[in-house]
């Protein structure tokens, strides 16, 4: 990670670095994560991909900010079946599926 | 030797940073010297002109065409050129300024291209590999090029000695494959304009040219004017080995550039940023001896630059700002590099000693141009390698940023920084934020 040596910090200019990006996830019996679709637009439209969840190997929830607006995650750390590590998380506000990378 | 070079610190050096591009861009402003002064005095080029020699004071360097009408010619002594045009105006050199003029202008062309090339006075190359993606066809190109030349131009006219008439009109661009194709067509360009031989044309292109546009001696030139052949397309109809067992191994390079059988690419110029040492004179100084003892103050101080501390010597520039607002220039290429005062000394002595300031001078100023690795021993005592090495890689990232910008029009290189590391939310640990080298 580089410091920022010279311009002074103007948080207007500031870009998100590992947003969430929205997922289909489907459960297993126990309802941990077993199969991830993602889409992603590859100019003339959007391409679904599907990857197989091969292990989860860990699992935490994180209920925050519930003065302002409530953060209620369930994160789920996988290895997919390509070997890539990344994390989910559900929003139990929402409903939806997220993925990241950890 | 102009000194408009893309400089980077010493550190940078060790590595290898050489760039060439086949594909050129020749920019040519005729008699450049005379072109500044015109510029910078306002209504000298309606009268024949004359520059003298930067040597001697004797003879003339540069002449107007008006000047010329009246058959003034470079070379002759100032009182024949007075006999036969009274009305002619001389001008003391001063190049300095027009060191100067020239390196703003590479400067400028840098910001097109990465890869500049610095001929003489007023003659450069610009690569333009790649230039097609970022500007288009080579009509665009040349288009690029000579809106930066108006941009340097309108620069100048708010520099020290300022311009007050624009020397654009007088730019010819010469563009094609290889150094030599650009440059015959820069040369076939009327003034303001440019000439562009396309890639594979360069044969054709060529046939037609005359044979004065090859790097020729005068006595090569006669002989082939001699033997019949006034053009590029008869030299190239010759057998090769006919021609090159006429005239040795220059006859084979002369050949295969008529045939456009070479294409020699541009090459960008790296050199490091000078150490300067400078000294102003309460009063001016006239005196030689003087002028000498400065000189030596001078070395001895450059010498001892932190950032020369394990290199040796191997280009120095000295000049002289003049009474009159002229100046007074030396550059030496050292045989061997070194640093030593003493050797460092001997050949601007003997420059000051043969062909002197023509006035007295007001400031000195010594600069150390380039340099050669010292010994390992030396090496050991750069006492500050390492960090001219980390200055070198900051201005190499301000370069490549630089050029990723003006590819992709728009920023595209981001500092990671640190906004809430400790958050168990990962996307609120780190942000994104412009790159400004």
């Amino acid at each position: 990670m580089v410091a920022p040596a010279r311009a002074p910090l103007r948080t207007d200019r500031l870009r998100t670095l590992n947003a969430p990006r929205l997922v289909t996830v489907e459960l297993n019996a126990d309802g941990a994560p077993a199969k991830v679709w993602r889409s992603r637009d590859n100019g003339g439209g959007q391409e679904e991909t599907a990857a197989v969840v091969d292990a989860v190997l860990e699992m935490w929830r994180i209920d925050d900010e519930w003065w302002r607006k409530l953060i209620s995650r369930r994160y789920f750390a996988v290895i997919l079946e390509s070997g890539t590590r990344v994390v989910l998380f559900e929003d139990l506000v929402t409903r939806e599926w997220f993925i990241q990378t950890p | 030797m102009a000194s408009g070079y893309i400089r980077v610190p010493l550190g940078l050096l060790s590595m290898s940073l050489s760039s060439t591009s086949s594909l050129a861009a020749c920019v040519w402003i005729p008699l450049f010297p005379l072109r500044c002064e015109e510029a910078r005095h306002a209504g000298l080029a309606a009268y024949p002109t004359a520059m003298l020699a930067p040597d001697t004071t004797r003879k003339l360097w540069q002449v107007s065409s008006l000047a010329r009408h009246a058959g003034v010619k470079p070379g002759m002594t100032v009182s024949q050129a007075i006999g036969l045009c009274p009305t002619l105006r001389l001008i003391e050199p001063d190049p300095v300024h027009y060191d100067d003029c020239f390196a703003r202008l590479l400067a400028a062309l840098n910001e097109i291209s990465p890869v500049i090339e610095s001929r003489e006075l007023g003659l450069a190359y610009v690569g333009c590999d790649g230039l097609e993606g970022i500007f288009g066809s080579p009509g665009t190109i040349v288009d690029a090029i000579r809106g930066m030349m108006e941009r340097w131009n309108d620069g100048m006219s708010g520099a020290g000695s300022p311009f007050h008439r624009s020397i654009v009109p007088t730019f010819r661009v010469g563009f094609g494959l290889g150094k030599f194709t650009a440059w015959v067509a820069a040369s076939r360009a009327k003034p303001g304009e440019a000439v562009i031989v396309p890639v594979g044309a360069e044969e054709k292109f060529l046939a037609s040219q005359p044979i004065s546009v090859l790097p020729l001696d005068t006595d090569t030139h006669r002989r082939l004017r001699q033997l019949g052949i006034r053009s590029l397309g008869a030299l190239a109809a010759l057998p090769e080995e006919a021609v090159t067992a006429q005239f040795g191994a220059m006859g084979r390079r002369l050949w295969r550039l008529a045939a456009g059988r070479i294409a020699e690419p541009v090459e960008g110029r790296i050199a490091p940023e000078p150490i300067v040492a400078a000294l102003t004179f309460f009063t001016p100084v006239g005196e030689r001896e003087l002028l000498v003892h400065a000189l030596d103050q001078l070395i001895g101080r450059a010498l001892k630059h932190p950032r020369r501390i394990g290199w040796r010597v191997h280009a120095v520039r000295l000049r002289a700002d003049l009474e009159g607002s002229s100046s007074w220039l030396a550059a030496i290429l050292l045989k061997d590099p070194t640093a030593d005062g003493g050797c460092i000394a001997a050949p601007l002595k003997t420059r000051l000693e043969q062909a002197p300031p023509t006035g007295a001078v007001e400031r000195l100023v010594l600069e150390f141009t380039a340099f050669s690795p010292g010994t390992t021993e030396l090496q050991l005592f750069a006492r500050d390698a390492q960090a001219a090495a980390r200055a070198g890689q900051q201005r190499a990232l301000q370069c490549a940023a630089r050029e990723i910008r003006m590819r992709v029009k728009r920023a595209s290189l981001y500092h990671v920084i640190e906004v809430q590391p400790w958050s168990r939310l990962p996307e609120r640990r780190y942000a994104l934020i412009d790159f400004e080298p």
